[in-house]
């Protein structure tokens, strides 16, 4: 496969490269436009800022720009390109059916969110709180954050956007999320890019899944969003480098608006800290009522499929082995075919199931290779100084993944893997973690049953018996979120140009 | 014991569309609960769906699929005695249907035997299972659960044996699970054998006719690249509002099935017409000797069917399966694409193929588009078992067989894995 050209480097947004590891404070700023022209000269005056993916990595800041489907509609995109972007963009993570699809029910659903679910009665965003832009900063210190942050946000007021809400991120120096594990080990890297000279084979990625406009891995471009090339007489844009699959309308004459670009989830996660670490705790009491730490430790492991320091349980099972710690390459079908290494429902195995779901290896990784996500996200709110103590601070994880397909891609991972109650031959439980884990029962589907409260599980396959945990809570609660198309400079350009 | 899957084809009164749709929408509102189809008391009855469709070149039709245990006969007798009022009222807006009242059962059971149509291809997930059996095994299971949870909780597990041993005295102990001592295996030797059996017959036939085949076969393959090569390239499908409200029926909360219909119009011509049916035999014959719970690769169909209606015009497509349409489609086109799309090449609008069978479905986007706007809305689908997948089914038939046979080591770790 050809290498992406500097010049495409030039064009995609960095945070497609580079998850920023070095820059440890972020923010990301929700906006709302009020006067498009203004709001569009902004955009213009911004566009040297926004770091691209061209290497070298050594910087002091970046700055990077997404827009949800209202704000490309509120910049002036006519209907006819709009209606080229994909469906679930174009519908929002909050309809019913995609918060069916994405377990957003109970607590989880879209109308308990602070931001981003709030609609009316219609279904459509309630105008008062519905995100435009997202402006995602980082930087290597706080003083620096505070500096742009005052400096944007001195811009906004005259350049016709409004800001939301802005949600702050560090990031520790260990990485490691709240409930006490390393993250962001497990990323897919992009065949042709400089993220593949560091992965196994089994996680490149052809260019087309993580990016619009390219070729995928059905061998077909990724479907992008694009613009009759009378509407961009400049022109800011390129045709498209494949021919699209569908064109909308006249089949010639396109310029690629979404080349370059892809797509963003993003949603905010609250973690319960104390809650999490009260049910491993009780879970693992001895037959003398007494706290066992290490048997706590140890099923927190379980639960997650990795240890704190972040050895994948499957190939070190028994300790957090350092020399693991970001281990990446590795299947679990033939080391651990029957979860007793790593239990088939821990996070890390539904989040990405690798080799074992299909007849035979190769076939299950090239499948489950069809529903990878780059993750970008990071932690919010200050650690807890004693896990076990409740506080009332807010704190979780800002969780951002790019896809070309969200419904191929985030969706299917959400639906088929995280919240599947039959995942992999297990039977009623969902993601121990991040699950939508709910006692109550509100389906009619199960009224036959009469059950008022569910029983919560986590099965840990042992030889010669599985151990079931009972009594699972909902550790992680959804509080906001929004899809967002992440796109090119290039088309950045013309959009600032409408 | 065997299973029988059909539906019965009604043309609808042009003028009863409206009421019909009424009707339905009732049922729909509370598909257990409802008195005119009370599907919970139909207790042969796995999957069952009604499908009110509207094609302006074939009038409206109502599908309604049923997949139940045992033959025509006593499944009839028994939707009779549940549902003749509500069969009834639906009936009445069809053409042709001669009851005059709810009473006048022969006239209505001769109705709709005269509307049924058999399946051309089908796929059995759990081969031999019947809904009593399905229920008993998965209560069977849950209470070994539970038991074991007690087993583990009071540590000091003991061994593979002693394990099984336990659980053996817990379900002997339990006067609910009496029915499990004895329970009839899933497939009579007969029931197994003789798919296998016309598979070869089959086979030593068309070996015979060998010389005569070949230069048909031949003929067929240069006709069907002259026709896949000159004919028009399927048109762009618009799908979006379809799918807006195919999906207000789908996933629901803690849903672990999911179920779709299919209608397609065949393509043109006698070349498709005979191509499609001749396909469909094959692939009938060979899924009768699939009774590991998997079609072509995929593990997660409990009942799925081809039929041919309208004189091979039109091909109907029912499945009921677990998990996301999302998934099911990526099976068909991981797992699957090779028989899929040889069937659907022969129907319109069906991504571009190469040798019937190349190409098509691989094009993963085109064919989702495709799926979509061929499927149409279900009016009402009931499930008798919701939260069972086609594999958990057969595990839990799994566990109760292995509590009588006998095992070694080796197996009885294997079977406390079921776990």
């Amino acid at each position: 496969m050809a290498k992406l050209e500097t010049e495409d480097l030039k064009d995609i947004q960095g945070i497609v490269m580079s998850g920023y590891g070095d820059l440890h404070c972020a923010s990301y700023v929700l906006l709302q436009v009020i006067e498009p022209a203004a709001a569009r000269r902004w955009l213009g005056s911004i566009m040297d800022q926004i770091t691209t993916s061209e290497p070298p990595a050594e910087k002091v800041s970046a700055l990077n720009v997404a827009l949800t489907c209202r704000g490309l509609e509120k910049l002036g995109l006519d209907d006819d390109t709009l209606g080229t972007f994909s469906r679930p963009f174009l519908e929002g993570m909050t309809t019913l059916h995609r918060a069916r699809i994405l377990g957003d029910a109970d607590e989880n659903a879209p109308e308990n969110w602070v931001w981003g679910g709030n609609e009316d009665a219609e279904g459509k965003p309630d105008d008062g709180s519905a995100v435009d832009i997202l402006l995602m900063m980082f930087t290597e210190n706080e003083d620096m954050l505070k500096a742009l942050l005052a400096e944007t946000s001195f811009q906004f007021k005259q350049n016709g956007v409004v800001e939301l809400r802005t949600l702050t991120a560090g990031r520790n120096d260990d990485s490691h999320e709240h409930f006490g594990f390393a993250d962001g080990m497990g990323q897919p890297a992009i065949e042709g890019t400089f993220q593949e000279d560091k992965a196994a084979a089994r996680n490149v990625l052809k260019a087309g899944e993580m990016l619009l406009g390219y070729i995928n891995d059905y061998d077909k471009p990724a479907d992008s969003p694009m613009v009759s090339a009378a509407r961009d007489p400049k022109p800011h844009l390129a045709p498209p480098r494949v021919a699209p699959r569908v064109a909308t309308g006249a089949r010639t004459n396109l310029h690629d608006l979404g080349l370059n670009g892809t797509y963003l989830v993003f949603r905010q996660l609250a973690q319960n800290v104390a809650l999490f670490r009260h049910f491993v705790d009780e879970a693992t009491r001895g037959l003398d009522g007494q706290l066992d730490l290490s048997a706590s430790d140890r099923l927190a492991a379980k639960c997650v499929g990795r240890w704190q320091n972040g050895a994948p349980l499957v190939l070190s099972p028994d300790a957090d082995d350092p020399a693991f710690k970001d281990a990446d390459d590795f299947g679990y079908r033939d080391s651990d075919a029957h979860g007793f290494k790593c239990p088939i429902g821990s996070h890390v195995r539904r989040s990405n199931p690798r080799d074992t779901l299909g007849p035979d290896g190769p076939t299950a990784l090239k499948t489950a290779n069809r529903h990878r996500i780059l993750r970008r996200g990071r932690s919010y709110g200050h650690r807890p100084k004693d896990p076990r103590i409740a506080d009332p601070i807010d704190r979780g994880l800002l969780f951002i993944c790019l896809n070309s397909d969200i419904e191929r891609q985030f969706e299917f991972c959400q639906q088929t893997w995280i919240n599947n109650p039959v995942f992999g031959g297990l039977d009623g439980e969902v993601d121990p973690l991040i699950g939508n884990i709910s006692k109550t029962e509100t389906s009619p589907a199960n009224s036959d049953n009469g059950d008022a409260e569910r029983d919560t599980i986590f099965t840990i396959q042992a030889d010669p018996l599985r151990t079931r945990v009972h009594n699972l809570e909902r550790f992680v609660t959804v509080k906001g979120g929004a899809y967002f198309f992440l796109p090119s400079v290039r088309a950045l350009r013309y959009l600032a140009s409408l | 014991m065997k299973q029988t899957i059909l539906t019965f084809v009604a043309k609808v009164n042009p003028e009863r569309v409206s009421d019909l749709n009424a009707l339905l929408d009732r049922i729909a509102a509370d598909v257990e609960g409802n008195a005119l189809i009370p599907f919970p008391k139909l207790k042969l009855l796995h999957f069952g769906s009604l499908v009110l469709n509207d094609d302006p070149s074939y009038g409206t039709d109502l599908v309604f699929e049923n997949n139940f245990d045992g033959p025509l006969g006593p499944y009839l007798d028994d939707l009779y005695a549940h549902a003749s009022a509500g069969l009834h009222s639906i009936y009445s807006c069809c053409l042709d249907y001669p009851a005059a009242n709810a009473a006048d059962k022969a006239a209505m059971l001769a109705y709709l035997r005269a509307h049924v149509v058999h399946p051309n291809a089908y796929h059995i997930g759990n081969v031999g299972r019947s809904v009593e059996r399905t229920h008993q095994e998965d209560d069977l299971r849950d209470g070994i659960e539970d038991f074991l949870d007690d087993v583990v909780s009071q540590g000091n597990i003991g061994s593979p044996s002693s394990i099984r041993q336990k659980v053996q005295a817990f379900v002997q102990s339990q006067p609910p699970f009496a029915w499990a001592a004895n329970a009839q295996p899933r497939q009579t030797a007969i029931e197994h054998f003789m798919p296998r059996l016309n598979l070869v017959i089959a086979g030593l036939i068309a070996l015979v006719l060998l010389p005569l085949l070949i230069p048909l076969a031949i003929i067929w393959v240069i006709m069907l690249r002259w026709i896949e090569t000159h004919e028009p390239p399927p048109a762009d499908l618009e799908v979006d509002d379809h799918v807006r409200f195919l999906v207000k029926r789908e996933d629901r909360t803690h849903m672990v099935q999911n179920q779709m219909c299919h209608i397609t119009i065949v393509k043109p011509g006698v070349f498709r017409r005979v191509t499609l049916r001749g396909l469909l035999w094959v692939i009938n014959l060979i899924a009768r000797t699939s009774d590991k719970g998997e079609l072509s690769g995929i593990p997660s169909i409990h009942f799925a069917h081809w039929a041919l209606i309208d004189k091979g015009r039109r091909l109907l497509f029912f499945s009921n399966f677990d998990g996301s349409w999302e998934n099911y489609l990526d099976d068909f086109i991981d797992k699957a694409s090779n028989g899929l799309t040889g069937i659907w090449s022969n129907t319109v609008d069906y991504p571009k193929t190469r040798f019937l069978i190349l190409d098509g479905s691989r094009d993963g986007s085109r064919f989702k588009e495709w799926a979509r706007d061929k499927q149409v809305y279900t009016n009402v689908w009931y499930s008798a078992y919701k939260q069972l997948t086609v594999q958990t089914v057969d595990n839990n038939s799994s566990i109760r067989e292995g509590l009588i046979t006998s095992m070694d080591d080796s197996a009885t770790r294997a079977w406390l894995r079921r776990f």
